[in-house]
């Protein structure tokens, strides 16, 4: 006998399932969840698994071919700078530097940025325009003039890195947390929280935040392109990690004496950075639209 | 509207009071001796150094050292440079107009060739056509752009030969600055052979232009894109398809100037990408602009040069985007409405 299902109906999924049905549902965005997922893992085991030291020098191998080519060896699986240092045991260590610290760096604006943007939100009038437009001033200075002050100020360096690239990232996360409260703000539904007398924590935390994560979970992926970008142009400046790090940027400037000779030590690198940075691009565009209300 | 007006007036001068005690306080903080870092002297005189004192009041308290560090540097008076000896208002002049003309170029370029294509990717209704455009839109946004000019130059330099990939102009060349802007001055210059020179600038500017022009071009291309396909589903639209409009008048009559509006917007969200951008580019292709006398400033540790640097750059990225902003508020009148709520 055949079950009637009329009644039974179809379980409903849950907000959060409903988001990543949508998201999986774009293959692009799950390819890039899945590179995001290799390089966390990289970023924190890739040492471990690096065949030879950051530092290690191999005199014999001096520019040498990556494996594809004739002239390679598998030993040294992407080829060898001019020093002999094994490129892909360079990006595996420099992994961390460059992916991890951007993540780093992320986290403590998006932290610092979120409470600053919520009180400025929550305020209304002199107060809350003089804390975001006091922010807007360093909004007008882009992380490379940032890192070049810094630098002024307290000499190259990766820690430097540090503080001019979340110096120029948390005004971004002040901005777009305020903007997204203050819109939520004049919304009816927070009259009617009001009227029932909901006090103004409760009106932030249990009315307008769950609808303003969204805002905050784009922001933080285009943070993290925008990190991982400048802290590799800082290397590449020679502004950030210096010459024997193995961080990204940096490789690829210590390949440019090179590149005619040698392409592959400026190619390698550069490649890393790109795919790390389309990876996160992908998995930000597929949440923008998973997350968007006019999916759902 | 005048109201609207004077408060971004207000708001840039407001900007720009916090941007100069930013850098009164990060000068005081350079690892070196204040008149030095004021003034670019490296061994003033005792004259020199009562004159320091003098014109920024270095024995009161620091706030008095803010009103005379601000009267000096409006006054137009950044010090001279420690490496070149000129001074830094003088280079800022020289190099200003070379940024100033790469910046545009890339913009017109990238605005030139976003718009068309983003409202091709919004009409297509071919999977294929619509997937490879967002690709390559998605990989132009995430690539390095150090990485883009070094290959760029080596393919295009290098291997096959076709451009120059370093500075303005073929040093045969001897053009009479008069603009600054190199694509002007050759052609206003009276000698024989300006209309060469004319070809070579442009060639000299194809690589770095292509170059920067990546990353606006993407954001065009893909805000365009995604306005026009809210805008194409709008009843109006629909309204004038019933009036039997033709599709190229409904698009560019109708359509595009409301898609036209997020698209200004986002251009002044970029603006501080694109000057880091651009300076990048610069250093690559040695362009002797902003960026690049400011990064070789840092290298050379040259006090004067980056503050005199930084406050241009960052006083130009105020005021763009400040006029982007107006802009904005002038095309869009739904924003105007804002303006009168209470806030």
């Amino acid at each position: 006998m055949t079950q009637i299902k009329i009644y039974q109906g179809g379980e409903i999924p849950s907000l959060t399932r409903k988001i990543w049905h949508t998201f999986a549902d774009n293959p692009f965005a799950l390819a890039g969840l899945w590179a995001v997922v290799a390089l966390l893992l990289l970023a924190v085991f890739g040492p471990l698994i690096a065949p030879y030291s950051a530092e290690y020098q191999d005199p014999r191998a001096l520019l040498l071919a990556p494996s594809w080519d004739a002239a390679g060896t598998v030993e040294h699986f992407l080829g060898t700078d001019d020093l002999g240092r094994d490129i892909f045991s360079r990006l595996l260590h420099g992994a961390h530097l460059t992916f991890g610290v951007a993540l780093a760096i992320v986290l403590t604006s998006l932290v610092i940025g979120f409470i600053i943007g919520s009180i400025s939100g929550m305020m209304k009038g002199l107060k809350a325009s003089i804390l975001s437009h006091l922010l807007d001033a360093l909004l007008s200075i882009p992380s490379l003039l940032m890192a070049i002050l810094v630098v002024a100020v307290m000499g190259p360096g990766l820690d430097n890195v540090f503080w001019a690239v979340g110096i120029a990232l948390t005004p971004q996360f002040v901005r777009a947390t305020h903007q997204a409260i203050h819109e939520e703000l004049q919304k009816e539904y927070v009259k009617a929280a009001k009227l029932d007398g909901a006090n103004m924590i409760q009106i932030f935390w249990y009315v307008v935040m769950p609808n303003v994560w969204d805002t905050i979970i784009i922001q933080t992926t285009l943070g993290i392109s925008a990190a991982i970008l400048d802290i590799a142009a800082l290397g590449f400046l020679n502004l950030g990690a210096q010459a024997p790090s193995p961080e990204w940027g940096a490789m690829v400037s210590q390949g440019v004496d090179n590149i005619l000779t040698a392409p592959w030590t400026v190619t390698i690198p550069g490649g890393a950075i790109l795919c790390s940075v389309l990876a996160i691009n992908l998995v930000g565009d597929g949440l923008r639209s998973a997350l968007s209300p006019i999916n759902n | 509207m005048t109201r609207y007006l004077i408060r971004r007036l207000n708001l840039f001068l407001a900007t720009s009071l916090v941007l100069f005690a930013v850098l009164f306080i990060v000068t005081n903080q350079f690892p070196v001796e204040q008149g030095f870092a004021l003034t670019g002297i490296l061994s003033p005189s005792a004259q020199q150094i009562a004159q320091i004192n003098a014109d920024f009041n270095l024995n009161s308290d620091s706030f008095d050292q803010f009103i005379a560090y601000l009267h000096q540097r409006l006054s137009g008076d950044l010090g001279i440079s420690a490496t070149s000896q000129r001074p830094v208002a003088e280079e800022l002049a020289s190099v200003l107009p070379a940024s100033f003309e790469l910046a545009s170029v890339a913009a017109t370029l990238a605005i030139a060739l976003g718009l068309p294509l983003g409202v091709l990717a919004s009409l297509s209704r071919h999977k294929i056509t619509q997937h490879t455009i967002m690709a390559i839109t998605l990989t132009g946004y995430s690539i390095p752009v150090f990485w883009l000019g070094l290959t760029l130059s080596l393919w295009f330099g290098v291997q096959l030969g076709w451009l120059p990939i370093s500075g303005r102009l073929n040093l045969l060349y001897e053009i009479e600055p008069i603009t600054g802007l190199i694509l002007i001055d050759t052609l206003m210059s009276h000698s024989p052979y300006s209309v060469s020179a004319f070809i070579d600038a442009i060639l000299h500017l194809i690589l770095p232009a292509i170059t920067l022009a990546v990353l606006p071009f993407t954001v065009v291309v893909r805000i365009t894109r995604s306005t026009m396909i809210t805008i194409m589903d709008q009843t109006y639209i629909k309204a004038a398809e019933a009036r039997g409009l033709h599709t190229y008048r409904i698009v560019l009559r109708h359509a595009l100037p409301n898609a036209l509006i997020p698209v200004i917007k986002s251009l002044g969200l970029m603006l501080g990408a694109f000057v880091s951008y651009a300076m990048i580019v610069e250093v690559i292709f040695s362009w002797p602009g902003v960026g690049n006398w400011l990064v070789s400033g840092i290298y050379q540790r040259d006090y004067t040069v980056i503050q005199g640097g930084v406050l241009a750059v960052a006083l130009s990225i105020i005021f763009l985007s400040i006029m982007i902003e107006v802009l904005h508020t002038a095309i869009n009148p739904l924003s105007r409405k804002e303006l009168y709520d209470s806030n």
